[in-house]
């Protein structure tokens, strides 16, 4: 039996049995989605794999204490500049009092006398960690007629006025913390370029280190809300004009993007079933078929997450605009069968025999739209991102399950019993066109073919630039808060441009102290030849086992008694106070004991509090393994060239210490040939492959050249619009042109099978035209209705995609039609006023 | 107070007093710019154990240009030209280097430091009040802004009946005190190459806040 009378004796003699199928089916799915349900919303996941770039951003976000930073930021009126430095160490203490805030910096840990005892806790290591010709000359001051001179010199400076020895004797007194942090020194230019206040003064940076247990969706949400709650009382008792407390942080944009998620589901799956609803009902009238098509779509979703879920175990954020793109392109299928359908009942078949005549007509365009559709997101697995493979596969997924259905279950809410439509201005439209259409086809490709040269043209011409967003911005939610306020801060503070990070993993600690003493001395040249602007290293806090050992055994040669009595004897004769000199008494006991053969040095980051302001200098160079670090270069300009790129991917690197580059500015500009490559090649392997489909399933030179060609302009006149509406091209929305090529290729297909194989063209493309339009229409409001997703990279895809289908459709009707009338007639003059023309379908 | 000390009665001035008082100091910067005197020091410095006493000249262009020489046996030369600071130590061959203007910690210093000689922007940097004492007028400042408070408790600045600034007394938070007294004013013009420094062969150059 054929496979279209086996699906209409099962619609219409086994009812229960299929609805039993159907039950058990979404039953199935349900469960799946209960039970496996995880979502993913690691943004970095819709970056490509296989680039060290962006796995060293995924290391840095996920292995770095630095991802539970907040920045808070306050921006007065110009006016009011004193009363926020006023204000500000309130704020620090409201800060602190907030159960979810760890520690906060609020200036240099320099100037604060805490910043200076946790200085001078972690000194010693830091000293013996010095090289053995630093340590040498370091500890040289401690020759009694080297304490003489220098306290001698210190003293004039106090006479003269000088900042230098209050600075010193209070930080230290000894002469040695300076020498033990000189290494560290590169840092102090990372922290100027780094700076806490703006230029004008206006705005004021406070980083803040918070409590979150991970750094998942929910747990940044319900940081987020606290953080919120604390907006509402944080600027009580403020007396100036308007002060604008921003807030930017990993935690804010997390919290943010998984908001926007819920959003997007909601908006872009709402607005593409009205929209699509909408379309369907104007084409048919009907509310059961509308009823049986929402239903097959929502089961075809539910198929698609559930398998989805099982071969990805959690799905990505992008995921979920498969939805409202699969309702739009699923609802094609249900166009084309209950056109038929119902072309076939007002013909005055029964139901039985009319399920069965679409099915057997359209079964094979249904299943070469399904494939094609499948092929063209399945391709997306090539781009490398496992958000977007995700989505080509739940899409190949559900499409694949909206051919089957769309051909069964969908007819079991069609009524056995129908009404005849009285009108149908569509079809009186569609009916007209195809008359004039063949009649005439030049005159037609006479409008069409100009507008579609003058698109192509506009989308060759250089001087109407397409543009292309390579930033981290064009990947936030629209409106984003915490995007505002990085942006803000990036304005007050130009400065402040992102740096490349440079990460290393070494396998012991003194492995990591020679890896990065070489790439400090290599970046050292490169900053004073000026290629880079500064950097910094965790070169000085990297312990050397070697250099400690050593280094101790030369204290093993001071003479700490000489050394002491110096001291007093410079103090007595300078007139210093000795109260002002008791911790340099006490370094001088810690070096002695650590002279000792037997003496274990301690780890010095057990010596620092969790409170201590240091730890967001030392956070951000270490990760939870201390093994794993990073350093920062900053660049003279920020990174957006590939020039500059390459620039830094060749000079940056020491030979023979393995070094992942990496940072968002950095990243994003290393995709950019990905994103071409994605944009040229991956399209050209789609447009290869729809190529050889038509010349498989046309066998015909010139139709199969009038699609391909009818392709070429539909691509064309996509961009051409895109450089007219000023849509970028960002990183992602590139992949919409192979779903354009993917899903426009149907339209096409659907019409010249028929006007291939119909032996009466007028009724027949008549009949085809219109449920093409109504399924162009729905893609389009499908992909369109992504547009008002928070996600731009979504929304980008979406607008892109709509444009390109537009012009596909219109290609399609008013360009392939006309050019196969005109290359291949088929019908005389004489033939278009037949009755059959004018009574059928009505 | 000073003066009060010596049994001199101290009048309070009113608020419209003090405000016309710094009115005619304004206008008398604005038509002599220029100044150059010598001084004495006491300095009270927690960090020593006895008060440093110094002497030398100094010289001031207003805005913010000024040299300071101290002389005798720890001599040294402090030069500003509003963007840099240099202090040399001919003693030790040694200088050290700071950058003025961006927002240090170091600015402020310097506010505060010539405060007393460039009388500009009192009114807004400092609370001020003031007492006729004899024929002498004594204003104490009182500073508004934080980044002053910190290094500055109170400045008090003794003016003669020229206006000339003949003695200050400067109170800082840690508990350092300065009185310096004025001597000897001139306004006559002041070469350029004044505020100029720089430095001799042979010397050691530190810039100990960094860059």
């Amino acid at each position: 039996m054929q496979f279209s009378k086996t699906v209409a004796r099962l619609i219409t003699e086994r009812r229960a049995l299929m609805w039993a199928t159907v039950i058990a089916i979404a039953a199935g799915c349900f469960a799946t989605l209960v039970t496996r349900l995880r979502l993913d919303t690691e943004i970095l996941d819709l970056l490509p794999r296989g680039f060290p770039s962006v796995e060293g951003l995924k290391v840095y976000n996920n292995e770095f204490e630095q991802t539970r930073e907040l920045t808070f930021a306050l921006l007065c009126q110009p006016e009011d500049i004193d009363k926020l430095e006023e204000f500000a160490p309130k704020f620090v203490e409201r800060l602190h009092s907030q159960p979810w805030c760890v520690r906060v910096l609020a200036g240099s840990p320099l100037e604060t006398p805490q910043g200076i005892a946790d200085l001078q806790n972690i000194a010693l290591p830091l000293l013996l960690n010095l090289d053995p010709d630093e340590f040498d000359r370091a500890i040289s001051l401690l020759q009694p007629q080297r304490i003489q001179e220098r306290l001698q010199q210190l003293r004039q400076a106090i006479e003269s006025g000088s900042p230098r020895p209050e600075i010193e004797l209070t930080l230290d007194p000894l002469g040695l913390i300076m020498p033990a942090l000189k290494p560290f020194a590169g840092n102090a230019a990372l922290e100027s370029d780094q700076p806490l206040t703006s230029p004008d003064g206006t705005m004021r940076l406070f980083p803040v280190v918070t409590n979150q247990s991970s750094i998942g969706a929910f747990e940044c949400q319900r940081l987020m809300k606290q953080v919120n709650a604390f907006r509402v009382s944080a600027l009580q008792d403020w007396d100036g004009g308007k002060l604008e407390m921003l807030v930017t942080g990993r935690s804010a944009y997390v919290s943010e993007v998984s908001l926007s998620m819920r959003h997007d589901i909601y908006v872009t799956l709402l607005g593409s079933v009205a929209l699509v609803g909408a379309v369907f009902f104007i084409g048919f009238r009907r509310w059961l078929p509308l009823l049986a098509m929402g239903f097959s779509l929502l089961l075809c979703c539910l198929i698609a997450l559930a398998v989805g879920l099982l071969i990805f175990h959690q799905l990505n954020m992008v995921t979920v605009g498969f939805c409202a793109i699969l309702v739009g392109l699923g609802v094609d299928f249900a166009i084309l069968i209950y056109g038929r359908y119902q072309q076939a009942r007002n013909e005055g078949a029964t139901h039985a025999a009319a399920i069965a005549d679409s099915v057997h007509h359209l079964g094979r365009a249904v299943f070469f739209g399904a494939l094609t559709t499948a092929v063209g997101f399945l391709a997306l697995v090539l781009s490398n991102s496992s958000g977007f493979i995700q989505l080509g596969v739940l899409i190949a997924i559900g499409i694949s399950a909206a051919g089957v259905l769309m051909t069964t279950i969908f007819f079991l809410f069609i009524p056995t019993r129908t009404k005849p439509r009285q009108s149908d201005w569509i079809f009186s439209a569609v009916k007209t066109y195809v008359a004039r259409m063949l009649h005439r086809p030049r005159s037609v490709l006479a409008i069409s073919a100009p507008i579609l040269i003058i698109l192509v043209t506009i989308a060759v011409l250089p001087q109407i630039p397409l543009t292309f967003v390579a930033n981290a911005r064009s990947m936030e939610p629209k409106n984003s808060r915490a995007g505002r306020a990085l942006s803000l801060i990036m304005e007050k503070m130009p400065v402040r441009w992102e740096p490349v990070l440079g990460i290393v993993r070494a396998s012991n600690e003194q492995q990591l102290h020679d890896y990065w003493k070489a790439i400090a001395e290599h970046w050292e040249q490169l900053r004073k030849s000026g290629t880079i602007k500064s950097f910094s290293t965790p070169y000085a806090l990297a312990l050397s086992p070697q250099n400690i050992e050593r280094n101790r055994h030369q204290l093993a040669t001071i003479d700490f008694a000489a050394s002491r009595t110096a001291l007093q004897s410079a103090l007595a004769q300078n007139r210093f106070s000795t109260a002002a000199f008791v911790s340099a008494f006490q370094f001088l006991d810690q070096l002695r004991v650590a002279a000792a053969q037997d003496y274990q040095i301690k780890p010095w980051r057990g010596e620092l509090p969790q409170s201590s302001a240091w730890w967001f200098l030392i956070d951000r160079y270490f990760g939870h393994d201390p093994l794993l670090t990073a350093g920062f270069v900053t660049t003279n300009q920020p990174v957006s060239t590939q020039q500059q790129k390459n620039a830094l991917a060749r000079d940056l690197p020491v030979a023979g210490i393995p070094i992942t580059l990496s940072g968002w500015s950095y990243t994003l500009t290393d995709l950019v040939p990905w994103s071409h490559r994605q944009l040229l090649f991956i399209s050209a392997l789609m447009a290869i492959f729809d190529a050889s489909l038509l010349a498989l399933l046309y066998r015909d030179l010139r139709l199969w050249l009038i699609q391909v060609v009818t392709l070429a302009l539909a691509i064309a006149a996509m961009i051409a619009s895109m450089k007219l509406l000023q849509v970028p091209l960002n990183l992602l929305n590139v992949l919409a042109f192979r779903l354009v090529l993917a899903i426009g290729v149907d339209y096409g297909i659907y019409v010249l099978l028929v006007w291939q194989r119909s032996t009466d063209i007028a009724r027949d493309l008549a009949g085809v035209i219109k449920p093409v339009v109504l399924a162009g229409l729905t893609a389009i409001a499908g992909f369109g209705s992504l547009g008002w997703a928070h996600n731009p990279t979504l929304s980008g895809l979406g607008i892109a995609c709509a444009l390109g289908l537009f012009w596909s459709l219109g290609a399609t009707i008013f360009f392939t039609l006309p050019a196969a009338v005109a290359a291949e007639p088929k019908l005389s003059d004489e033939g278009l006023g037949k009755p059959e023309l004018q009574h059928e379908h009505v | 107070m000073a003066l009060t000390v010596m049994g001199v009665r101290a009048e309070p001035l009113s608020s419209a007093d003090v405000k016309s008082l710094l009115g005619r100091i304004r206008d008398r910067r604005a038509t002599t710019p220029n100044l150059q005197a010598d001084f004495q020091e006491e300095r009270k410095v927690h960090l020593l154990d006895e008060p440093i006493a110094s002497s030398g000249k100094v010289w001031f262009e207003a805005p913010n240009k000024f040299r300071r020489e101290i002389k005798g046996n720890a001599p040294s030369i402090t030069v500003s030209d509003g963007q840099q600071l240099w202090i040399y130590y001919p003693k030790f061959k040694s200088a050290e280097h700071y950058s003025l203007a961006k927002r240090s910690p170091l600015d402020a210093g310097i506010t505060a430091l010539t405060a007393g000689l460039s009388l500009q922007n009192l009114e807004a940097n400092y609370r001020v009040t003031g007492t006729k004492e004899g024929d002498h007028i004594v204003l104490e400042l009182q500073p508004r802004v934080p980044s002053l408070r910190r290094l500055l408790q109170r400045l008090e600045i003794t003016l003669d009946p020229n206006l000339h600034v003949i003695r200050t007394n400067m109170l800082q938070p840690n508990g350092d005190q300065i009185v310096t007294t004025y001597t000897n004013h001139d306004h006559a013009l002041l070469a350029a190459s004044i505020f100029e420094f720089n430095p001799p062969p042979g010397t050691q150059i530190t810039t100990p806040l960094g860059k």
